[in-house]
């Protein structure tokens, strides 16, 4: 399948799409592309079966037209009125504002399929290895809570189950406590046992390089510049340049520190995936739907790209081009393969 | 390769040493077993090798210790990495990633090892322990016997010349355990690795090691002797051994016997020194228990039951009638627990009926179910929780509403359980064995008709089984139905009145003990395979099948 950063690359621009776009059909485009990259590439899962995009549909469009449709009493097709002394609810239910909370309803089923592909097609500890190096204690913590998570949601099943063999029923709050306190022993013994096990494996016999007070400094130093040049962009509106010079300065620091302070970590990677045409084919059609949608091309209609049904409800523009473009996230479905080892070194 | 210098340690606030003034050394390449009751001090010892005790554990450590030329306790547990590979007993407790490969390379990520050496290293350990076919599977797809060779292969990843096993086979069912030993066989004898493996179960071991170090209990007769030497040697001196052993010991057999095929010959001599016709007059002889009721106790008729479309039972049936101890066996994942959990209303069954003294289960809630049938699960800690040991009684029995009016009296039963003395102590403070029995009077203080046993021996040396077993026997003869899931094909040969073998979910033998473990090749005590077609089961078997033949010829 495709690298991780790719996997990335197109989760998040479908998020940026997704966001921006505020036209139910690009919405629905999007949720088409989403739904098929899943089908095609997600089979990776190990038995999970993941909750359907369109269920998550009916409730999230149902749920978010019915909040929005109650409480914003604006547009011009009221559809019935409810009474004024009702607080937040009481006025007029319009149409558009209940196609509104439904556009908002798609939106969130976007990004639900797009968070629910990149979960199906690239485990967690893979998007852990792309942590900087100066984070990689912090990647194996995450690591071993992650591989905790399912080993307590066991110890939990267990631990009911052999209370309610003894005739153990849980009511109410305090009925929990038969079932926490062995909960929490058995997790702290399988920590002490997991660390234990972690040392005799030499876990850290290579001790990472100190980082130096200048490190240390120059992180500050990027964060102060980082801070202030913000605070100019806010506050000093005819000098919004420094402050944007101030903030692309710090960051850069920031980066820069990471980087340096990467290089004292020691640390290797087993079987680091080698870089594809297919993946770098994919980053290609993530870049042309950032493209259509981002940035003004002659002869594409990006104002289609925003609509809102509010004051009176109208068709939802279309341009067939913007349309064509949001294809370009159907690239890992188009250049996917099966041949997960021939990828890897 | 390994030595100790009158090592004596004690831990953080314990009053009394845990090993004292040892003295031990085991040569290079040797496969060397560390025996012992529980709470000796095995465990200790075996960290001691690499260093975890005294840095993880802290306490007081004397005398000195030398593994390959390094001191563990000056250099550390990291840096002793390199030389001991560490096997704790559960494997999945010593996993940090998902994935097998990933697995074995955490180690040497960390150590930053070289990719392409890595690669290499990783290849190596995957085909000395048969994993290649298994590198990309998630752990939790492994069966119990492919995880701990993941562990093995994991600890081996430094290329360690010495590798420390911590009761490694106690958890598997003995296909697995056989499968786990095979690949210790294979890197000790191929490879010239030392091993170091502590173990309750001797049996299936002692053919392979070449030293046995036996660390008496410090309450019995021989005090903290520590005992180190050729198996023979030393298995002479020890009070509890495996049934080939003892029968051999038994009977004086010289030289006392380690495998069964050396058995076998001394058997047949012993047979033959007997009248003409002895084997087929003692043929069948077994201890009676008394005679069984007629009714059932536990009736279970077609039961089925799948996990997520995967078939755990297909139509099972099986009868428990009062004051019979049944075994159910079978390998890892064969739908023993499933088939408790099914009893006892924590799983519903897709179809079938389970009744008990004619009553229906179906429809009734766990809680209602237990009230009548006492489950012991694996996990004996899943249950405790109270400060005191009689305090976990008195929780089962206000549970039930029967604080008022206990069926038993719950000062008498933890008399029987032999845990008198340690009524106000905290359960987890307890060894397993002692765990096990709070964890059985917890499910017990109801008196049920009916009681379900999983895996109850897990841990437990062999007095502690034994006492186990005498326990079970008398439960047995006032009336109660005991349905045993077990790996352990010594107990099912000494406490079972009948066997049941389960595999992917079908009951594939059900018939008294000594014509189910006699026939099959797997679960066949060591009794059973030395005197094959006598239906002697135990030690205590042969010997009275012995006396018969003296007595008749």
């Amino acid at each position: 399948m495709f690298d991780a950063r790719v996997w990335l690359a197109w989760t998040l621009t479908t998020l940026v799409v997704a966001s921006s776009a505020r036209n139910p059909l690009y919405a629905a485009v999007l949720l088409m592309v989403t739904v098929v990259v899943g089908a095609v590439c997600g089979h990776d899962l190990d038995g999970r079966v993941p909750l359907s995009p369109f269920r998550f549909a009916v409730v999230a469009i149902s749920l978010s037209a019915l909040f929005n449709g109650l409480t914003v009493h604006i547009g011009s097709t009221p559809l019935f009125h409810l009474p004024e002394w009702i607080p937040l609810v009481g006025g007029a239910v319009t149409l558009e504002a209940l196609v509104f909370g439904a556009i908002n309803g798609l939106t969130l089923t976007v990004i639900f399929s797009d968070f629910a592909v990149l979960n199906q097609v690239t485990p967690v500890r893979d998007l852990i290895k792309l942590t900087p190096r100066a984070f990689h204690e912090a990647g194996v913590v995450l690591s071993i809570a992650l591989t905790f998570i399912p080993q307590t949601t066991r110890s939990l099943k267990r631990i009911r189950e052999a209370q309610a063999v003894r005739g153990h029923r849980v009511r109410g709050l305090r009925d929990w406590l038969p079932i926490v306190v062995p909960l929490l022993i058995s997790g702290l013994e399988r920590s002490m046992g997991l660390a234990e096990a972690m040392v005799a494996r030499g876990y850290g016999a290579v001790s990472d390089r100190e980082q130096p007070l200048r490190t240390q400094a120059l992180l500050v130093l990027g964060l102060l510049a980082l801070l202030g040049g913000w605070l100019a962009w806010l506050f000093l509106p005819a000098r919004k340049g420094i402050g944007v010079a101030g903030m692309v300065a710090g960051a850069g620091l920031i980066v820069g520190v990471v980087w340096l302070a990467g290089r004292g970590v020691s640390h290797t990677t087993y079987r680091r995936r080698r870089w594809t045409v297919r993946d770098t084919l994919v980053l290609l059609g993530c870049g042309l739907t950032l493209a259509v949608v981002m940035v003004p091309i002659p002869g594409m209609d990006r104002s289609t790209v925003y609509y809102s049904p509010y004051p009176g409800l109208t068709a939802p523009p279309f341009d067939p081009f913007i349309g064509l473009g949001l294809l370009g996230l159907l690239a890992p479905a188009i250049f996917s393969t099966r041949r997960n080892t021939d990828d890897s070194i | 390769m390994i030595q100790f210098d009158h090592l004596s340690y004690t831990y953080p606030g314990a009053s009394r040493s845990v090993l004292a003034d040892l003295t031990l050394h085991v040569d290079e390449g040797e496969f060397a077993l560390v025996a012992g009751p529980s709470g000796v001090g095995k465990s200790t010892l075996l960290r001691c090798l690499n260093g975890l005790v005294p840095h993880f554990t802290g306490g007081t450590l004397s005398g000195s210790v030398s593994v390959a030329g390094h001191d563990p306790v000056a250099e550390g547990p990291q840096v002793l990495s390199r030389v001991v590979g560490f096997v704790f007993q559960d494997p999945e407790a010593q996993f940090v990633v998902d994935r097998v490969e990933d697995e074995i390379a955490f180690a040497l990520e960390n150590a930053a090892v070289p990719p392409a050496e890595m690669r290499v290293r990783v290849e190596e350990v995957l085909n000395l322990l048969d994993l290649a076919p298994l590198r990309d599977r998630p752990l939790d797809a492994l069966s119990g016997g492919e995880k701990q060779r993941v562990a093995i292969a994991a600890a081996l990843a430094f290329r360690p010349r010495i590798l420390v096993l911590d009761e490694p086979t106690s958890q598997l069912d003995p296909q697995s355990a056989e499968d786990v030993l095979q690949a210790l066989v294979r890197l000790n004898g191929d490879m010239g690795l030392t091993v170091v493996l502590a173990e309750h179960r001797l049996e299936r071991i002692l053919p392979h090691v070449d030293r046995l170090v036996y660390l008496a209990d410090p309450a019995g007769k021989r005090g903290r002797e520590v005992l180190s030497g050729s198996p023979r040697h030393v298995l002479r001196h020890m009070d509890l051994c495996p049934p080939l052993v003892a029968l051999g010991k038994a009977l004086e057999w010289e030289p006392l016997p380690l495998t069964v095929k050396e058995g076998r010959a001394l058997a047949k001599e012993e047979i033959s020194g007997s009248a003409p016709g002895a084997m087929k007059r003692v043929s069948g002889f077994r201890p009676k228990h008394e005679t069984l009721k007629p009714e059932t106790a536990l009736q279970v008729d077609g039961l089925a039951f799948s996990y997520n479309g995967s078939r755990a039972l297909r139509d099972v049936t099986l009868a428990v009638k009062p004051g019979e101890m049944v075994a159910l066996m079978g390998r890892n994942g064969s739908g023993k627990t499933t088939l408790l959990k099914c009893i006892v209303g924590l799983l519903r069954p897709e179809r079938g009926k389970v009744t008990l003294d004619g009553e229906s289960l179906g429809g009734r809630d766990t809680v209602d179910i237990c009230r009548h049938v006492g489950y012991l699960p694996q996990e004996p800690d899943d249950l405790l929780f109270a400060d005191t040991v009689a305090d976990e009684l008195a929780i089962t029995l206000r549970n039930h509403s029967l604080v008022k009016s206990p069926p038993v009296s719950p000062e008498g039963l933890l008399a029987r359980l032999g845990l008198s003395d340690l009524v106000a102590s905290y359960p987890r403070d307890l060894s397993v064995g002692e765990r096990q029995r709070v964890a059985l009077g917890a499910v017990t203080v109801t008196r049920p008709r009916l009681l379900l046993l999983d895996e109850p021996t897990r841990g437990m040396d062999y007095a502690a089984k034994r006492e186990l077993v005498c326990l079970l026997r008398e439960w047995q003869a006032e009336g109660t139905a005991l349905l045993l899931v077990t790996h352990d094909v010594e107990l099912a040969a000494q406490a079972a009145d009948r066997v049941v073998l389960l595999s992917q979910g079908e009951v594939i033998a059900d018939g008294p003990a000594a014509e189910v473990l006699g026939a099959s090749p797997f679960f066949a005590p060591q009794v059973a395979r030395l005197f094959p077609g006598t239906g002697w089961l135990t030690v205590a078997d042969v010997l009275a099948g012995l006396d018969v033949i003296d007595g008749g010829g």
